[in-house]
C-alpha cells in the first residue's frame, strides 16, 4: 500500500519536471505567437489607428485590395529582383573571400579579424556612414576617389538608376563578412583525404575547386544563401536610412511599403497584410532552401 | 609606494574639489530655484492644489524638449505634482502616441501636438479643449499667463472647429504653441553682391538667380528638400504653390476632392522641379531638410527656401562656412504680387484619457509661461519664440539680432504677420503629402509630364479619402 502510494507520487512527480524546464521556451513561444496571430488578425481587419469607428473584420479585403495599390506589383518585383542579385553577389564574393582567407597568405590572422569589423556595426550606422561617403556633393569621398582616377562622379543615391546599386553596395559591405565567416568555417571543417587523393591524381587548382571544394562546401553555401535570402527579402534598415524607398519609388520593397502603411499612415490593417505577404515569401523561400540543404548535407555526410 | 601616496593625494584633492564644487553648485541651483519659484508664485493661483498627483508626459525629441527636462524638478518643487516623462524620436513618437490615444490608455497625459497633429487627434475626440482651463480663475491667472502675448497667427493655428478642409482659427484652442517655424529665403549675400544677382521677387526670377549662381560661382544654385515624403512639400514648395495661386488655392475642396490638377499648381510644380533639375543639387531626390541645411552651411549652395531658424546653424562659425555671409528675405511672390509663407508649430496639448486633467493643465501653464519659454530660447536654442515678449527680450535679441546683419529678425517678424498654416485641416496629411511628393519625383525625373503626374496624385488622393469615408 505504502509502496503503491510512493509509486503514485513518484509517477506524478516525474512528468512535471520536463514541463517546468520547458516553461521558459513555452513562454517565449507564446510571446512570439501572440503578436504574430494578432498581426494575422489585424491583416484581416480595416484597422486605422486614427479612425476607430471604421474597425471591422473584412476577411481577405486588404489582400484583395493590394493589386490595386499602385506600388504593390512594383514592390514585389523589387523585393524579388533585389534578393536575387544581392544573394548571387554576396555569396559569390563570400566564396572568394573565404578561399582567400583560407589560403596561406601573409597576415592571415589580422585580415580575418579585420574582415569581421563591418559585422560589429549596427546596419543603420553602416548605412548612414556610407550615405555620407556617397554624397553627390564635393564632400562625398567616393566621388572624390573616382575623380582621382579620372572617372565622372556618380549620383549614388539620388538617381533612379543607381539607387538600387548603392543600397546593394551598402548591404553587401555590411553582410559579406557574415557569409565569408560561414564559408570559412566550412572550408576549415573539410576532410583532408579527398585533397590528398587529388594531388596524387595530379588534379590542378581549378579542378580541385570545381570537383572537390565546391561539392563539399555545398551545404555551407546553401546555409549562407538561406540566411541571405531571408535577410534580403526583408531588408529594411539600409533602405530606411538612405532612400526611404525613393527616388521615385526606385527602391520601394514590401517591407518599406508595410512600414509606410502601418507607421506613417497609421493604416494597421493594410500594413499588417503587407507584412504577412512578406512573411509568406520569407517562409516559403527558407522552407525550400532548408529542405535542399538537408538533402545536400545528407549526401556529403556532414 | 611614495608614488602611490602622491597619486592618492592628488586624487583626494581632486575629490574634495569635485565634491565641493558640486555642493556649491547645488546651493547655487537651490538659490536660483527659489528665485524662479518666486516668479511662478506671483501667479494668483494655488500651485499646490493638486499636490501628490502624478503625471506622465510624452515628448518628441526636440530642442524645446531639451529645454524642458532640466526644469521639471522646478515644477515638482512648485506644485508637489510628480512628473514622469518619455522622450522618443519623431517617427516613433507619432506612432506610439497615436496608439496610446486610439486605445485611450492615458499613458501620455500632456502631449506634444500642434496644428497639424491636432487634425488627426481632435476628430476621434482624443484631445481636451483648453479654453475651460484658461477661463477658470482657480486654475489660471490670465494676467500672469498673458495668452495675448503669443503671436496671434500661432494661436489661430492651434484653434480648430473640427470641420475638415476648413475651420482653422475658429473653435476651441487645442494646444499652446512652444515653437514655431515659418519659411524664408536664405541666400548667399556675398555671391549675390559679387555677381550682381538680384534677390528674386518672383519664382521665375528665383529660377534665373539659381541659374546664375551655378554659372558664376560654380556651386548649386539652390537646394531644397527632395525625398518622396510629405516634408518635401511642407516648406518652400507649398509656400510657393500658395503664392503662385495668390493664397486662394487649397489641396482639397470642402467635399474633400483633390485639387492637384489646377493649371497654376501644375505650372508652379514645373517651375520648381525644372529649377532643381537645372540648378539644384544632383541628389535633390534624396535630400532631407538636414542635408539641405548642411549643404547650404558648407557654402555649397546659393539659396535655400526653408525654415527660418536654420539661421542658427548658418550663423554659427563652428558649424558653418557662411556665417555673416547670408541674407534673409521673404519668399518670392506669385503673379498677383503677394508672398506667402507656411507656418508650423509644436504645441502642448492634453489627452482626453488623462485622469488628472487639472494637474496636467498646471503643467502646460507652467511650461508655456513667459519665463519657461524665454529660458527655452535663451538657454536651449529653441528657435523661434512663440511669445512676443520672448522675441523682444534683450537676451533673445542678443542671440538672434545679429543674424544676417540684423536682417534676420526683421524678416521673420514681417513673415509672422502673414504666415499661415498652408495645409488644409484633415487627418491624412502625411499620406496626401507623400503622394504629392512622389508626383514631384515623376516630374523631376521626367517619367511623367507635369500634367500626368498631378493627375495621378489627384486620383490616388481621391481614392484615399473615399476609402476612409471622408469624400462622399
Amino acid at each position: 500500500m505504502l509502496s503503491h502510494a510512493a509509486a503514485v507520487r513518484g509517477h506524478r512527480r516525474t512528468p512535471i519536471l520536463p514541463y517546468l524546464l520547458m516553461l521558459p521556451a513555452l513562454l517565449l513561444l507564446v510571446g512570439m505567437l501572440y503578436p504574430f496571430l494578432l498581426g494575422v488578425y489585424y491583416s484581416l481587419t480595416s484597422y486605422f489607428l486614427q479612425y476607430p469607428h471604421l474597425f471591422k473584420f473584412i476577411g481577405l479585403g486588404n489582400y484583395l485590395k493590394m493589386p490595386g495599390d499602385p506600388l504593390f506589383a512594383y514592390s514585389v518585383q523589387f523585393t524579388l529582383v533585389y534578393t536575387a542579385i544581392a544573394v548571387v553577389i554576396q555569396v559569390g564574393l563570400g566564396v572568394g573571400v573565404a578561399l582567400l582567407l583560407h589560403g596561406r597568405i601573409v597576415g592571415r590572422g589580422v585580415l580575418r579579424a579585420m574582415m569581421l569589423m563591418p559585422l560589429m556595426m549596427p546596419p543603420v550606422i553602416t548605412a548612414l556612414m556610407l550615405k555620407v561617403m556617397m554624397a553627390s556633393t564635393k564632400a562625398g569621398i567616393l566621388n572624390h576617389l573616382l575623380g582621382l582616377v579620372g572617372l565622372p562622379p556618380v549620383n549614388w543615391l539620388g538617381s533612379i538608376n543607381s539607387s538600387m546599386l548603392s543600397v546593394l553596395i551598402i548591404d553587401t559591405w555590411g553582410n559579406l563578412p557574415f557569409v565569408s565567416l560561414i564559408l570559412l568555417g566550412g572550408l576549415q571543417s573539410l576532410p583532408y583525404e579527398p585533397y590528398e587523393a587529388a594531388v596524387v591524381d595530379g588534379a590542378g587548382g581549378w579542378e580541385v575547386f570545381r570537383y572537390i571544394t565546391l561539392p563539399l562546401l555545398k551545404p555551407f553555401i546553401i546555409l549562407a544563401t538561406t540566411f541571405r535570402v531571408m535577410d534580403s527579402l526583408r531588408i529594411f534598415d539600409v533602405i530606411y536610412a538612405t532612400t526611404m524607398g525613393g527616388p521615385a519609388d526606385a527602391t520601394m520593397n514590401l517591407h518599406m511599403r508595410a512600414f509606410f502603411y502601418a507607421f506613417q499612415w497609421y493604416q494597421m490593417g493594410m500594413g499588417m497584410a503587407y507584412a504577412m505577404v512578406l512573411l509568406a515569401m520569407v517562409f516559403g523561400a527558407s522552407y525550400l532552401l532548408m529542405s535542399y540543404w538537408r538533402r545536400a548535407a545528407e549526401k556529403t555526410e556532414l | 609606494m611614495r608614488h602611490w601616496m602622491r597619486a592618492t593625494g592628488w586624487v583626494a584633492i581632486g575629490a574634495v574639489l569635485v565634491v565641493g564644487g558640486w555642493i556649491l553648485g547645488a546651493v547655487a541651483d537651490a538659490a536660483a530655484g527659489e528665485s524662479s519659484l518666486a516668479y511662478f508664485r506671483q501667479a494668483k493661483i494655488n500651485w499646490r492644489q493638486f499636490e501628490g498627483q502624478k503625471l506622465t508626459i510624452g515628448l518628441n525629441k526636440h530642442q524645446y524638449t531639451e529645454s524642458l527636462l532640466p526644469l521639471i524638478g522646478e515644477f515638482e518643487a512648485l506644485t508637489g505634482i510628480k512628473v514622469d516623462y518619455l522622450i522618443l524620436p519623431e517617427n516613433e513618437y507619432g506612432a506610439k502616441l497615436t496608439a496610446d490615444l486610439s486605445q485611450q490608455r492615458g499613458e501620455f497625459t500632456v502631449i506634444m501636438a500642434g496644428a497639424m497633429r491636432n487634425w488627426g487627434y481632435v476628430p476621434p475626440g482624443w484631445m481636451v479643449p483648453l479654453d475651460d482651463f484658461l477661463k477658470n480663475p482657480k486654475l489660471t491667472d490670465p494676467a500672469w499667463f498673458k495668452l495675448d502675448d503669443f503671436f496671434p497667427s500661432l494661436i489661430a493655428a492651434n484653434r480648430w472647429n473640427g470641420k475638415f478642409a476648413g475651420g482653422m482659427g475658429e473653435g476651441p484652442l487645442w494646444s499652446i504653441p512652444v515653437m514655431s517655424e515659418s519659411y524664408v529665403l536664405a541666400y548667399r549675400k556675398d555671391i549675390f553682391d559679387q555677381h550682381n544677382i538680384k534677390v528674386p521677387r518672383t519664382y521665375e526670377e528665383m529660377a534665373e538667380a539659381a541659374r546664375q549662381v551655378k554659372q558664376k560661382a560654380g556651386i548649386d544654385g539652390v537646394v531644397a528638400r527632395g525625398t518622396a515624403n510629405f516634408p518635401t512639400i511642407a516648406t518652400g514648395y507649398l509656400s510657393g504653390v500658395k503664392s503662385y495661386t495668390d493664397g486662394k488655392w487649397a489641396e482639397l475642396d470642402e467635399k474633400m476632392n483633390a485639387q492637384f490638377t489646377d493649371p497654376r499648381v501644375v505650372k508652379f510644380s514645373q517651375i520648381w522641379t525644372d529649377m532643381l533639375r537645372e540648378s539644384g543639387p544632383a541628389n535633390w531626390a534624396n535630400m532631407t531638410w538636414y542635408e539641405g541645411m548642411e549643404t547650404f552651411a558648407a557654402g555649397q549652395a546659393g539659396m535655400y527656401p526653408d525654415c527660418d531658424f536654420f539661421a542658427a546653424t548658418y550663423e554659427d562659425p563652428k558649424k558653418s562656412k557662411v556665417a555673416g555671409k547670408v541674407g534673409y528675405a521673404l519668399l518670392p511672390a506669385g503673379p498677383g504680387g503677394t508672398t506667402y509663407s507656411g507656418l508650423f508649430t509644436w504645441a502642448l496639448g492634453m489627452s482626453k484619457a488623462t485622469k488628472n486633467k487639472e494637474a496636467a493643465w498646471l503643467f502646460i501653464q507652467w511650461a508655456t509661461s513667459p519665463r519657461s519659454l524665454l529660458n527655452a530660447t535663451v538657454e536651449y536654442k529653441n528657435y523661434n519664440p512663440t511669445r512676443l515678449s520672448v522675441m523682444n527680450d534683450p537676451r533673445t535679441q542678443k542671440v538672434m539680432g545679429g543674424w544676417g546683419n540684423g536682417g534676420y529678425l526683421k524678416t521673420v517678424q514681417e513673415n509672422l504677420k502673414t504666415a499661415r498654416v498652408a495645409w488644409v485641416p484633415e487627418p491624412e496629411r502625411p499620406r496626401l503629402g507623400d503622394t504629392w511628393a512622389r508626383a514631384l519625383h515623376e516630374m523631376y525625373f521626367k517619367r511623367l509630364t507635369p500634367e500626368q503626374a498631378m493627375q495621378r496624385a489627384n486620383d490616388e488622393v481621391n481614392k484615399i479619402f473615399t476609402e476612409i469615408g471622408l469624400r462622399k
